[in-house]
């Protein structure tokens, strides 16, 4: 095992420096530069570049570059000019992954349950209804569920804040329009899946054996079945904790997902880089986890694994 | 292992069970969220008999160091915190830290006498405060892309900036600590409004040197010589400004408090004005039908107008095809599709509301180049010249390629435009949307056939807009070339009578429009609710978008 985890991590760190080097060259692929503005001269261009040590040539910045990101440091940003890129990243991280911790154990949960609640009784009404919201959440994009939260909730009715992330209240709206599509997802998932395991030779063993069926669905059943779900919860918990553009706006939270995709109109080039790595190695890292959960669950991964 | 497979069972029992409760109360279960509960305690604080202003901005201020601002939301807050030798409040000119001054024959040099007041620690405000300021601006080192306020204005300024002069050489000098002096290149009469400009205002030199790169990043690197100071900055979330006492005229300022805060999607924004959690707010043109009887309209100064390059590489080096697409436009029609009229049709280039010589420049000098609603008979007269000088039978095959950002609202206007071209003289319009960085640098590499762009004034004087079109300017990205035109601009530059000065200028208008040197669009306008019992809120289109200083909360 702990072979395994020396093995993941290794190449864990190499897949982060193939994503910086490929990210820093395609930025400055990117038509434009961050410095263009309607007032720029090309004497005042000249000096902000040599401040940023753009005039110097692009393995040398590469290189510098590289050095500074082992030694943790992202450099400043080049729009939001005192601030350094691991500042902003410390300043909205906390609030993303506070309304992602939020939203993703709303649905997980509530995906789990409504999936098993469905196969279990397949067919019938309640299944329908599950099924039904699965299918709102799923088709339904996230910034119509935010905004119709915010105006029956926040506006029509007065229940909650229509907007800031100031308090439990708060906090609550966000969280369900983030975690709507999430709860969707694996409450599909696991449907299907509990139906798939539910045709296993291993469960009409255990129906012939004369188990109950509580015992069967709980200990045979759910756990076969939520080994998809586990799979893809891996770049969903890393998505969904880093921050998303559109909530984020709708409810004005100063997360780590408007920075980002601000940065990109922006072309910040060090906010971008230093997004994109840190992303990366939050995605990388919430992948190994679900990979060393698998072998937690099914010991015949583990043995493979080895 | 048999553990952990006991703990994962565990999991999911608990898992299911959270699904049955945490319908209403997601995230109980979680730690107690930390940014949530530090937040929660600051607002809560505020007196009842406080009096505080509350507004939103779309994005986090970049920067609130002063020489490094180069945008409105920016420079609006230093406008509040930071003092300038002079105060522009609204177009009117009030002493700021200058209690007096005087200025030269020949135009050139200003004196300044400053007033005994703090900075927000206590310590003196110094002449040298303002030299070490401007200095820093000007200097190579510090790369402020706003240094081209003054690279042309002040003595030494350009040659510094282009690091080919020390930088002590600047024509700003502290004389001693209250006296300063600052020599300028031409008499220039709106420079004393340009001094309540954020990057023209004081820094410690002490502060800098300290923090470095982090000077000015948080509420706490830094002091404030304004009527405001900066008591919390979280980022991308909300700035409040509180009243600084030590400012030498604190008795002017009945604010207790502004909260600016960050709220990207401007529905939001109303939907917070409507629960009464923001005093101001504007109205996007997509809902603005909805409260037309409610809200005030203001020129933030911003004038749209197409761009057309004349260095021979398109067929819009023809002055008769300009014109013809100048008359072509119904700008009338054009504001009611692009933009349900909040934006104002314009066919004139500078702003009418900039200073003129008995009030506005537009009342002195009313102008309208082409009809609002264009003239098609013209056009086509022109348009016939045009076809005859470039040789073509057809106009069709006259393709011209029209250049904008890829924003949802510049596709919608990109489309009136050629449809209204296209229409009207049957040539071949193609629209080429890039992103707006894109836009800019294609701009002034001089790559674009037509492009929708745009100016904002940095003074209120004509000759912030006319000073884009002389021969070989930076800003002159369209080729246009005048003789007639640069001599007006000259004799703008150095005449010390400002009624002629004003004429010259309002004849470069003139030349540039009838030599169909750009398309004026039109003039942008917000439409803002206020709150009734907000008093002295101003707007104002240079620099800044709001003025309020002197606002007060009446219930």
């Amino acid at each position: 095992m702990r072979k395994y985890i020396f093995k993941r991590v290794i190449i864990s760190l190499i897949t982060i420096w193939v994503l910086a080097t490929i990210v820093f060259i395609l930025v400055r692929l990117m038509p434009g530069d961050p410095f263009s503005s309607d007032k720029m001269t090309p004497e005042i261009k000249a000096n902000i570049e040599s401040y940023y040590g753009f005039d110097k040539p692009l393995i040398e910045q590469y290189f510098t570059y590289m050095k500074n990101i082992v030694k943790g440091d992202f450099g400043y940003s080049m729009k939001y000019v005192n601030q350094s890129v691991n500042k902003i990243i410390a300043d909205s991280f906390p609030y993303s992954f506070d309304l992602g911790m939020r939203a993703l154990s709303l649905s997980i949960s509530l995906g789990l349950t409504f999936g098993i609640i469905a196969a279990l009784y397949r067919g019938r009404h309640l299944d329908y209804v599950c099924v039904i919201i699965a299918i709102i959440g799923t088709s339904v994009p996230d910034f119509i569920i935010g905004a119709l939260l915010q105006y029956f909730f926040g506006i029509k009715w007065g229940l909650f804040p229509v907007a800031q992330y100031q308090g439990i209240k708060h906090t609550i709206l966000p969280s369900i329009a983030l975690g709507f599509y999430t709860m969707a997802m694996v409450s599909r998932l696991m449907r299907a899946s509990m139906l798939e395991v539910v045709q296993q030779d291993y469960i009409k063993t255990a129906k012939s054996k004369g188990i109950s069926k509580f015992r069967i669905t709980y200990k045979h059943q759910i756990r076969n079945a939520i080994m998809p779900v586990v799979t893809v919860l891996g770049p969903t918990v890393a998505s969904v904790l880093t921050g998303t553009f559109v909530i984020e706006s709708i409810y004005a939270i100063p997360g780590m997902g408007k920075y980002y995709v601000q940065s990109v109109q922006n072309l910040d080039y060090s906010l971008i880089l230093g997004m994109t790595i840190f992303y990366g190695a939050f995605l990388v890292l919430a992948n190994m986890i679900v990979d060393i959960l698998y072998g937690v669950i099914d010991p015949r991964i583990r043995v493979s694994g080895r | 292992m048999l553990k952990l497979k006991k703990v994962i069972s565990m999991f999911l029992a608990i898992a299911m069970c959270l699904g049955m409760a945490a319908c209403s109360t997601p995230g109980q279960n979680q730690e107690p969220a930390k940014p949530a509960d530090a937040a929660a305690a600051a607002p809560a604080e505020t007196a009842p008999d406080r009096k505080v202003l509350r507004y939103s901005l779309t994005a986090d201020a970049p920067t609130l160091d002063p020489q490094l601002m180069n945008s409105i939301p920016s420079s609006t807050v230093g406008f509040h915190i930071y003092e300038g030798l002079m105060r522009n409040h609204v177009g009117e000119i009030q002493p700021g830290m200058a209690e007096s001054y005087e200025i030269s024959e020949d135009g050139k040099t200003y004196t300044f006498h400053l007033r005994d007041a703090k900075w927000s620690d206590g310590v003196q405000i110094k002449a040298q405060d303002y030299e070490y300021a401007i200095r820093r601006l000007v200097d190579p080192a510090t790369a402020s892309d706003y240094s081209f306020l003054v690279t042309s204005l002040i003595k030494n300024a350009g040659d510094i900036n282009a690091g080919k002069m020390a930088v002590e050489e600047l024509g700003v000098k502290a004389v001693d600590d209250k006296t300063l002096t600052i020599e300028l290149n031409n008499p220039t009469g709106y420079f004393l409004s340009m001094l309540s400009m954020s990057q023209l205002c004081p820094v410690r030199q002490d502060l800098v040197e300290k923090y470095g790169k982090d000077f000015s990043a948080d509420a706490d690197k830094n002091v404030y010589s304004g009527p405001f100071i900066v008591k919390e900055w979280k980022h991308e979330d909300r700035i409040i400004l509180e009243k600084n006492p030590n400012y030498w005229n604190a008795d002017a300022i009945k604010l207790d408090e502004v909260d600016i805060l960050t709220v990207a999607d401007p529905m939001t924004a109303v939907a917070m004005f409507e629960q009464g959690e923001l005093d101001q707010v504007n109205v996007p043109a997509e809902v603005l039908e909805n409260y037309k009887d409610k809200v005030i309209y203001y020129n933030d100064g911003a004038n749209d107008f197409m761009k057309l390059n004349m260095d021979g590489s398109s067929e819009l080096s023809n002055k008769d095809l300009r014109l013809a697409i100048n008359y072509a436009l119904n700008r009338e029609d054009y504001i009611l599709l692009s933009s349900q009229n909040l934006y104002q049709p314009n066919t004139r280039y500078v702003l009418p509301q900039v200073k003129g010589i008995n009030g506005d420049y537009g009342d002195d000098y009313p102008y309208e180049a082409f009809p609002l609603k264009g003239d098609a008979a013209k056009a086509k007269e022109h348009l016939a010249k045009a076809m005859e000088a470039l040789g073509v039978t057809d106009p069709a095959s006259i393709d011209i390629e029209l250049l904008t950002t890829d924003a949802e609202r510049t596709r919608i206007e990109a489309e009136v435009l050629q449809n209204q071209i296209q229409t009207a003289l049957g040539i071949t319009v193609t629209i080429r949307q890039v992103p707006y960085k894109q836009r800019l640098q294609m701009e002034s590499d001089h790559e674009f056939e037509m492009v929708v762009t745009g100016w904002v004034p940095d003074y209120p004087d004509p000759m912030s807009y006319l000073e884009l079109w002389p021969t070989g300017s930076p800003y002159n990205h369209g080729s246009y070339s005048s003789e007639v035109y640069d001599g007006y601009i000259k004799d703008a530059l150095t005449n010390t009578d400002p009624v002629k000065r004003m004429e010259a200028l309002f004849n470069a208008e003139k030349t540039l429009l009838e030599d169909g040197g750009i398309v004026p669009l039109q003039l942008r306008r917000n439409a803002m609710l206020l709150s009734p019992k907000v008093q002295g809120f101003e707007t104002y289109f240079v620099g800044i978008n709001y003025d309020y200083l002197y606002a007060d909360i009446v219930e």
